[in-house]
C-alpha cells in the first residue's frame, strides 16, 4: 500500500516517529519522507553540543557514533512514517561498509539522504548518505530490526 | 537442492555441515530471533518462494525446515 509523502516534519513531529529523544537525537528536521522509500532530512551542529568541549578541547569535531546515529535516525523515518510502525522502538542489527569522508565540526549542517532497499517481516535494510555543503561527509549501510513484528515470527519455545 | 538447504543454514549461522542435523532454534547463539529471519529471507530468495507466517514459526530445526519446505513443492 502507497502512503502518501510527508513534508517538513520538525522536531516535535519526528518524536512521534521514533524513540530517540535528546541528547540522543541527532536529526533537526525531515524535510521529505516517502514511506517505505526514502528520507531526506538534516542536523546542525553547533557549539552548544554537549559532545564538542570533550571531543576534542581543541579540535571540535563531531563523534563518529553521533555521525552513525544521525545517519541511522533518518533511515529510521524511511519505514516508521509507514502508519502502523510509527512510534516503534528499533534495534540495530547490522552497520555495513560505514565511511567517514571529512571531518564535521560546529557550525556544519549534515544533509541526509536515506533510503530504504528492503523492508520485510519487522527488518530493514537500506543505505544513507550525508553531505557537507555538497560534499560527501559519510556513507553506510545499514540493517534495522523492529523487535515487536520479528517476535511475531519466531519459532515458539 | 540439499546442498542449497545446506548452504543457507551454513551461512546464516556459521555452523558446519556436521552441526546441521541436530540444529535447531536457540540452539547456537546466531540463530535467534533476528538470525531466523535472516534465515528465512534466504531460504525464499534461495528457492524462490513466499513463506506463510505459520511455517515461519514452524520452522523450529534444520530437520523441521525440510518438512515445511515440501510444503511449497520443495524436495530435500
Amino acid at each position: 500500500m502507497e502512503h502518501p509523502e510527508l513534508n517538513n516534519l520538525d522536531i516535535v513531529e519526528i518524536q512521534k516517529y521514533q524513540c530517540n529523544r535528546s541528547p540522543m537525537l541527532f536529526i533537526d528536521k525531515i524535510t521529505r519522507a516517502k514511506p517505505g522509500e526514502f528520507a531526506i532530512g538534516y542536523k546542525n551542529f553547533t557549539y552548544n553540543e554537549w559532545f564538542f568541549p570533550q571531543h576534542y578541547p581543541d579540535d571540535p569535531n563531531v563523534p563518529g557514533f553521533v555521525i552513525v546515529e544521525a545517519m541511522v535516525q533518518v533511515f529510521l523515518m524511511t519505514f516508521l512514517t509507514i502508519p502502523q510502525y510509527k512510534g516503534e522502538r528499533t534495534n540495530f542489527v547490522k552497520i555495513h561498509d560505514v565511511a567517514f569522508r571529512s571531518k564535521i565540526t560546529p557550525g556544519d549542517q549534515l544533509a541526509l539522504e536515506a533510503r530504504l532497499f528492503k523492508f520485510k517481516r519487522g527488518i530493514a535494510h537500506g543505505q544513507v548518505e550525508g553531505q557537507i555543503n555538497g560534499n560527501i561527509a559519510c556513507e553506510g549501510t545499514f540493517t534495522v530490526a523492529v523487535p515487536s513484528t520479528l517476535n511475531k515470527y519466531k519459532p515458539k519455545g | 537442492m540439499i546442498e542449497k538447504y545446506n548452504h543457507v543454514f551454513i551461512e546464516s549461522f556459521g555452523v558446519t555441515d556436521a552441526d546441521l542435523k541436530n540444529l535447531e532454534y536457540q540452539g547456537v547463539k546466531a540463530w535467534d530471533s533476528v538470525g531466523h529471519m535472516a534465515m528465512v529471507s534466504e531460504l525464499e530468495d534461495t528457492f524462490d518462494i513466499e513463506m506463510d507466517i505459520e511455517d515461519i514459526i514452524e520452522i523450529s530445526s534444520y530437520e523441521k525446515g525440510k518438512e515445511i519446505l515440501g510444503r511449497y513443492g520443495i524436495k530435500l
